[in-house]
């Protein structure tokens, strides 16, 4: 179980963060909807401390991080245990994918070249990609390369997946490839906080979804709670504008 | 009066150039490998912005690259005996200052001249690496030391290795100053060479002929290193032998 209290984050005078506390139990597949610039991302990037905020802690398996601090022994335990994939996948650019998901086994799990290369190989396999594992980044398309980056994360067993609007950089033809590669992920049980703009996928690929407004949580629920019965106006107008946008401009 | 110009002496004398080729190496090498891990760490407190250091590194550029590489050379040759004076004076101890070789005092004015310059190429090169790779290792849980060896430098060598070549060959040229502290390679020697037949304009033009050879082998090297360092345009599928694919498409 992962819990997150009191986190806090602003930029100058501008609050993204505003007191969240949010309780992830094992296996939970949390999306976190809400409209731009409400802090989704910053949310993740906290918890993986790619952020500094200015108050909060994490609890996860027994301890206790205190993340606003700069650097420490137990940070780098947070950042060891959860994972992290990118909207713009980030992928190592002088590796091949091989050696993208290697790089963490062999260099923060001190796994053997020969140990790491076997589990590397079979999380390419997983996400469809290791025919490609002698490839580098430049040769990959984009569903391709967040395909890898998902096994780069995954590959390190991460006790909680941070996903940060992981198919917003991509052509739509490629979504599909990656939300399959995601959906696979889910059903092995991973812990997962998946930041998305894809409604439909994370109705159905997440059993708890929140709606993030202002740095506040604003709604919390399932899937079936939170987009059929929103209990909050923002969040009704919300559903609102985008259903309008789904519905066909003439109907003949 | 014999021949205006002795065509024969500029190749004759090489040889004997060439006796002191390796000293000039050396100095280049020394200075370039001081030059590069100073300048490492000079960029690296730069990116940083570790306060107080960073003025200081700016001030030390700065007065390096506004002085000239004979000057910086005396300023070693007179000052480091006259530090290590101050020093037996003041601590009463008996560091024997005759006993440093010049080619020391030439390596590290050479080489600090060469750090200053290093400096902004390697920061340059460090910051043309993209952040979200740096934050992508730092998720893995990786540590800035082990990004920094396994991630940013060799994408920021290949930024920085024609920039840094171009250095390398400036440094075998000033290494033709070194004389200035009593450190005989190829140029002083040649003088040594004229002074023995007055032919110096033979002996000159000689020593042209073995730098500009050397500049152009090192040129080819650079280029050769660059091309085995940069990532294949094409990599061939491998055979998917186990793969329960979810692969439809191959672009």
């Amino acid at each position: 179980m992962v819990k997150i209290e009191h986190l806090s984050k602003k930029y100058n005078d501008n609050i993204v963060l505003d007191d969240i506390h949010l309780e992830i139990k094992k296996g939970d597949v949390v999306g976190i909807i809400g409209p731009s610039g409400t802090g989704k991302s910053t949310l993740l990037r906290c918890v993986n401390h790619l952020e500094i905020p200015e108050s909060g802690v994490i609890h996860m398996d027994g301890k206790t991080v205190d993340i606003t601090r700069k650097r420490g022994r137990e940070l780098r335990y947070l950042q060891q245990h959860t994972g992290m994939v990118f909207q713009r996948f980030y992928l190592f650019e002088k590796k091949t994918a091989l050696e993208n998901v290697m790089e963490g086994l062999i260099v923060v799990k001190k796994m053997s070249k020969e140990e790491a290369k076997k589990t590397a190989m079979q999380e390419l396999d997983k996400v469809g990609m290791s025919s490609w594992a002698n490839h580098y980044p430049k040769h990959l398309s984009g569903g391709q390369q967040q395909r890898v980056a998902l096994a780069r994360a995954i590959a390190m067993k991460p006790d909680l997946l941070l996903l940060d609007e992981p198919t917003s950089a991509l052509d739509p033809e490629l979504v599909g490839e990656v939300l399959d590669v995601i959906r696979k992920v889910a059903e092995e049980g991973y812990t997962m906080l998946l930041v998305s703009h894809e409604m439909n996928f994370v109705r159905h690929v997440a059993n708890r979804v929140i709606f993030l407004d202002k740095g506040r949580i604003v709604e919390d629920g399932t899937p079936k709670e939170v987009f059929e019965r929103p209990k909050n106006e923002r969040t009704r107008e919300f559903f609102r504008k985008m259903y309008m946008m789904n519905q066909p401009e003439y109907i003949i | 009066m014999g021949k205006l110009f002795d065509l024969k002496l500029v190749f004759t004398s090489i040889p004997e150039l060439l006796e002191k080729l390796p000293i000039t190496l050396e100095l280049a090498g020394l200075a370039m490998v001081l030059g590069l891990l100073l300048g490492l760490l000079m960029a690296i407190i730069k990116i940083k912005k570790i306060k107080g250091l960073t003025q200081i590194i700016n001030f030390i550029i700065s007065a390096i690259r506004g002085t000239p590489v004979i000057v910086q050379l005396y300023i070693a040759f007179f000052g480091i005996p006259m530090f290590f004076k101050y020093l037996n004076q003041r601590f009463g101890t008996n560091l024997a200052v005759a006993d440093i070789p010049g080619f020391v005092y030439a390596v590290v004015a050479l080489g600090l001249n060469q750090s200053a310059f290093c400096a902004e190429i390697i920061r340059s090169a460090l910051q043309a690496v993209n952040e979200g790779q740096i934050e992508a290792a730092q998720a893995l849980g990786m540590t800035y030391l082990q990004t920094l060896r396994r991630i940013i430098l060799p994408q920021a060598f290949e930024v920085a290795l024609p920039t840094l070549g171009n250095s390398l060959i400036s440094i075998i040229k000033s290494t033709s100053l070194a004389f200035t502290c009593a450190v005989v390679e190829l140029t002083a020697q040649g003088r040594i060479i004229a002074g023995r037949s007055y032919r110096y304009f033979e002996l000159y033009i000689s020593l042209a002929i073995i730098y500009w050879v050397i500049t152009i082998i090192i040129e080819q090297a650079i280029k050769f290193i660059e091309k085995k360092i940069r990532i294949p345009d094409q990599v061939a599928l491998l055979p998917a032998a186990n793969s329960r694919s979810v692969e439809e498409e191959h672009g």
